[in-house]
């Protein structure tokens, strides 16, 4: 069993795809991924096999359906992880280079059902907590020392972390959307 | 129709085309990804991710209607809706096929 750790923002879903792939290549078959970003491996015959990421809530509340779309499509499903699936083909199956999603409308899609799940709560709560904390304690900070200004600059620290990663998403999506002409 | 319907569906993907043409029978997603290899020789094959979410959003939108299950996967087949927005694509690309015809005869 081999275990690296990686770590791929929501963004970054089909650089994740391709290093599972590079993977299998290399003789290292996908397992499972666990905690933050812990990739479990088991030795195996290298193989070009193609993994695909799905975020889609409604397939994993009606699971048996949702899987059951994949593998009659020829698609082994592995694991659901933070709200994606795992899915799995060998190309010696496909017919030509294939994809979970066949037009850039579903991809968009999926885009967009990431958005809701996992920035939107991001945003509520950047918006209702980080913000009112940082007015509250700025004004405690000006008044007072050292614990007053220390608590605001922890804050302050998550403030600054939050719009990175903000800003960070919005390139990413931008990205995205670019290499598919939209 | 509601502005949000033709703006979303009019006019609309292959995929989501296709998945009307088939549901005017009662069908499951993997016999639609099947019709339409057939149909297309092979040219179009619709994925499993663009179909499920096609088809649950056609759903949400009322372009179709969950009829019962069978081992595991979901039938469905087309609302008057659904029907409505078939008609205009359809005859959006007649128009597209007769023009193209007549500008070809010139």
């Amino acid at each position: 069993m081999k275990k690296q750790v990686r770590w791929f923002d929501i963004t970054q879903y089909q650089k994740e795809e391709e290093y599972l792939r590079s993977m299998h290549k290399k003789g290292y078959k996908f397992v499972k991924v666990t905690g933050i970003g812990m990739y479990h491996f088991e030795a195996c015959k290298p193989e070009d096999v193609v993994y695909q990421l799905d975020y889609n809530q409604d397939g994993i509340e009606h699971k048996q359906e949702y899987i059951q779309m994949f593998e009659d499509c020829g698609w082994r499903y592995l694991q659901d992880y933070a709200g994606y699936s795992y899915f799995c083909k060998p190309v010696s199956e496909m017919k030509g280079e294939e994809s979970i999603f066949c037009d850039v409308d579903s991809r968009m899609e999926m885009l967009r059902r990431v958005f809701r799940g996992r920035v939107l709560p991001l945003i509520c709560l950047f918006l209702c907590c980080v913000i009112p904390q940082i007015l509250f304690r700025l004004d405690a900070a000006r008044r007072g020392h050292g614990l007053e200004r220390f608590s605001f600059g922890i804050v302050f620290a998550v403030f600054v972390v939050y719009l990175l990663v903000f800003i960070r998403f919005a390139f990413g999506f931008a990205k995205l959307k670019k290499q598919w002409g939209r | 129709m509601d502005a949000h319907i033709k703006k979303v569906y009019v006019p609309m993907t292959e995929t989501g085309f296709y998945i009307l043409l088939c549901l005017q029978k009662e069908m499951h997603g993997y016999s639609i990804v099947r019709k339409v290899d057939r149909l297309t020789g092979g040219d179009v094959v619709l994925s499993p991710g663009t179909m499920y979410g096609s088809l649950s959003k056609m759903e949400k939108d009322g372009l179709i209607r969950f009829v019962r299950e069978e081992e595991k996967r979901k039938l469905y087949v087309i609302t008057d809706l659904g029907q409505q927005v078939l008609d205009l694509e359809k005859g959006r690309i007649e128009r597209l096929y007769r023009t193209m015809k007549e500008e070809e005869a010139e």
